[in-house]
């Protein structure tokens, strides 16, 4: 597969502040890559970088092959953006603003953006400054999903909407996955991330901690384990790969290394147990494991 | 206990305003109020020799009357220092405390619930009404203070006619201005949809009270006093001190007032009681591109300037014809200008010409630093991730100013021609291509403003606002270089004085030329930069 996004050991200082220190991962073409840090950790500065709206100190970053700051308007010609937090012109209509968006971004598609306007029940007429906050971030969902473009870049884009609006943005996503375009998408909402990424990297001031598909970063991590036998339970404590090990009678709740499930379970089937839960680790959990420890 | 669920805790509110706005209304009141009282030395000057004779007949002038106000004043003899200063000054300083208040009070108010405030402030044990009731607590204090700062800095210029009553009365009639404004910002705040609709009808129906009040001033100022304006220069100070027109402000206000609460009574909040005006659900085509957006963005300020501008000429214009007929019963001025071998006309418009340069300057510096205004309040990051360069983005903008200043010049030189020569009734020396000439004489200066912006937009886009500083500075070493005696190499360093006063002195074709061209490296420099710099998205 070739490589839409291409980012190895960029850096940037604002002053000096060291926004990102080493930032270095892919997006591979159909690929959608979930980008997830704190707030602060870099992934609207890495994202600015890759738009050309900001020039990196050192390394590398290219789209489609070509460098983000020399050939930024080649690049734009093929993407579509939504930034966290929509700012919008208050005297123009939300309908005057994505026909903008459309019209300068070239080849928007008119019947799409009317489906859209009536998915995500946005009302066009208003003036932007009366809309909230989700509306807002509808105006620019719209635009971004009227458009035909080969990478889709989306920073935090569901702040503010409704549970709603949050899934009808997914199954839009999921459309553009199935049409095997490109997806680097920023956001806090692990859930989100966990049903439309296929590869994940995850930022942690200005650096990369960790990359890998869902899969692999889960067969890193621990899940969880709820057990109930009616022997005693103690033995499991001491079972290579059991840890935070809680006891409360006959049940006993603890995290099991992945690497070590056969042993866990051959002492499990040892004391007649009456319930085995195991719980793979959530995209949460992963995201603790990198903040916490 | 209604009154006190709708106007709990108010009084902290008030306090807590005060210490929000302390700076803010030391500016206020320290500017109106040296403003409003601080030229009587500068009066007194005008008064000496003919000067009140020759000032009283130049504002007898229907022209004059409509943009100052009348006098009760019926002859030259009359005229005092404290007649003339009120005359001239009055209504000018109510206008802009009126505006100021109005802007404070719906900026405190509306624009608070519109930004989301109130609503956190709601949830607080405040009562729903204590914001109104505090703000407009803070904006009559702030007005009494306003009056008595006025009030005591003219009585210690000790200056003959500027009477201590007198001196209360302009004091308060300012206030009293201030007073109107707040009301009526209140009560559009309650009216309107949005902030942004009542500071607009606000000052829409400020601006058609002077119009009105221009008409009725100039046939018969008995009319003036049923329009609220009227209230607020109409009590004459140092001459009849009529402290009846305070009285009805004083009703006018609490009638208003009391109607705006009970409006904001009945009212959910974040509505109005005017519908909001639907928009359109699709662009018109003008707007779908980088100067149809700009040229939108920047409607508003380029009309009203433009407006502006012609109305300014225009007044300027409206002199000529008075100082053709007091030139011509006055034999000391008439020798005057016969020496120099100027005429009165020429000299007087090439003074002119050089302060509507400067006023027209401003409108491409606005419009250039709207868009690093634009870009740091990241709304243009969406357009930056099209196919939309920045060098688009640059010269759309610049260009759209360079616009605006070919155009600024042609409206206030047109306005200034056109009524300079239709009230002046006997033959001018001069005509509407002189006129024309000065002003285009000029123009290299408005680029050269241009060309600084863009420099300054393209390296150190947050020193936007020094080119203001800049252009101030010109136009006081222009206005002053008339008086006081500078050294040349000093006065040269404002740009206009580089170029000839025009139809005085004559066109100098190089010196244009030289300032063009550096005003147009200015601009690419600019875009130099504006094309390597990281964009300033609040980040």
């Amino acid at each position: 597969m070739t490589e839409v996004v291409k980012v190895e050991g960029v850096q940037k200082t604002f002053g000096k502040a060291k926004a990102l220190s080493d930032v270095t991962f892919t997006v591979k073409a159909g690929e959608v890559v979930g980008f997830i840090g704190p707030n602060g950790s870099g992934k609207s500065t890495t994202i600015r970088i890759l738009l050309g709206i900001i020039k990196r100190n050192a390394g590398n970053a290219e789209i489609f092959g070509k460098d983000v700051w020399k050939n930024s308007l080649e690049i734009h010609k093929r993407i579509s953006y939504v930034p966290g937090d929509v700012t919008l012109w208050g005297g123009l209509t939300g309908g005057e603003i994505i026909d903008l968006f459309l019209k300068l971004h070239g080849g928007g598609d008119k019947e799409r953006r009317d489906y859209l306007i009536e998915r995500f029940e946005l009302d066009p007429k208003k003036k932007a400054k009366s809309y909230s906050k989700g509306n807002r971030q509808k105006v620019g969902l719209i635009a971004a999903l009227s458009v035909e473009s080969d990478l889709y870049i989306f920073d935090e884009p569901t702040s503010g909407l409704d549970p709603l609006m949050e899934s009808i943005f997914q199954e839009e996503v999921e459309k553009l996955k199935n049409a095997g375009k490109s997806i680097l998408l920023s956001s806090h909402i692990l859930s989100e991330v966990e049903r439309l990424a296929d590869k994940v990297v995850i930022i942690r001031q200005g650096e990369i901690v960790e990359t890998g598909t869902l899969d692999e970063l889960r067969y890193l991590t621990r899940s969880t384990v709820k057990m109930e036998t009616n022997g005693d339970i103690t033995a499991m404590a001491e079972v290579a790969g059991v840890f935070d090990f809680e006891q409360d009678g006959n049940k006993a709740t603890f995290s099991a290394e992945q690497e070590h499930l056969n042993e866990i379970l051959l002492a499990a089937g040892k004391l007649d147990v009456i319930k085995f839960d195991s719980s793979p680790p959530t995209l949460e959990d992963l995201f603790m494991r990198h903040y916490e420890g | 206990m209604i009154m006190k669920e709708k106007f709990a805790r108010w009084d902290i509110l008030f306090l807590q305003y005060l210490k929000r706005d302390w700076k803010k209304i030391i500016i206020w009141v320290l500017g109106i109020g040296l403003f409003s009282s601080g030229f009587i030395p500068a009066f007194k000057e005008l008064a000496k020799g003919q000067g009140l004779v020759g000032m009283y007949e130049t504002m007898q002038n229907p022209a004059m009357i409509s943009m100052v106000g009348p006098t009760p004043i019926d002859s030259a003899a009359d005229y005092t220092l404290g007649a003339m200063y009120v005359h001239e000054m009055l209504l000018f300083c109510g206008l802009i405390t009126m505006i100021v208040s109005l802007l404070h009070v719906v900026g405190h108010t509306r624009k608070e619930e519109d930004l989301g405030l109130t609503e956190l402030v709601r949830s607080f044990q405040i009562g729903r009404q204590a914001n109104s009731l505090a703000t407009m607590a803070e904006t009559v204090l702030i007005n009494v203070l306003l009056a008595v700062v006025i009030s005591v800095v003219m009585i210690s210029f000790n200056a003959d006619t500027i009477t201590v009553e007198g001196s209360f009365l302009f004091g308060a009639s300012i206030g009293a201005a201030g007073v109107l404004g707040a009301v009526l910002g209140l009560l559009f705040a309650q009216i309107m949809p949005n902030s942004s609709g009542a500071t607009g009808v606000g000052l829409g129906l400020v601006g058609l009270l002077y119009m009105t009040r221009a008409g009725t001033d100039a046939s018969n100022p008995d009319w003036s006093m049923i329009n609220p304006m009227g209230w607020t220069y109409l009590t004459y100070p140092f001459t009849d001190n009529n402290w009846m027109p305070l009285v009805f402000v004083l009703i006018f206000s609490l009638v208003v007032i009391i109607i705006s609460f009970v409006l904001e009574g009945s009212r959910d909040m974040g509505a109005g009681y005017l519908p909001e005006r639907e928009g359109r659900a699709h662009a018109k085509s003008s707007l779908l591109s980088v100067q149809g957006l700009f040229a939108r963005l920047n409607r508003g300020a380029i009309i009203g300037w433009f407006i502006g501008f012609l109305v300014m000429g225009a007044a300027y214009g409206s002199i000529y014809g008075d100082m053709q007929t007091f030139l011509q019963s006055n034999e000391v001025m008439q020798q005057m200008f016969t020496q120099a071998d100027v005429s009165l006309e020429a000299s007087f418009t090439s003074t002119i010409i050089m302060v509507m340069a400067v006023l027209v300057s401003i409108l491409p510096i606005v419009i250039i630093n709207k868009l690093f205004a634009e870009e740091n309040r990241s709304q243009l990051s969406q357009i930056f991730s099209t196919k939309v360069s920045r060098t688009e983005l640059f010269w759309a903008s610049v260009g759209l100013a360079i616009f605006a200043g070919v155009l600024g010049t042609l409206l206030s030189v047109a306005g200034l021609g056109g009524t300079a020569l239709s009230v002046m009734e006997s033959d001018s020396s001069m005509g509407m291509a002189d006129f024309f000439a000065a002003g285009f004489n000029l123009w290299p200066s408005v680029l050269f403003f241009t060309g600084l912006s863009a420099l300054v937009i393209g390296w150190v886009p947050g020193a936007g606002k020094l080119v203001y500083v800049y252009l101030a500075y010109s136009f006081m070493l222009n206005y002053f270089g008339g008086i006081v005696d500078f050294p040349d190499w000093f006065l040269k360093t404002a740009i206009q004085d580089w170029l000839p006063q025009m139809p005085v002195e004559s066109f100098d074709l190089p010196v244009f030329i030289t300032i063009t061209a550096i005003s147009i490296v200015l601009m690419v420099i600019g875009y130099i930069g504006y094309k390597r710099r990281d964009m300033a998205e609040g980040a």
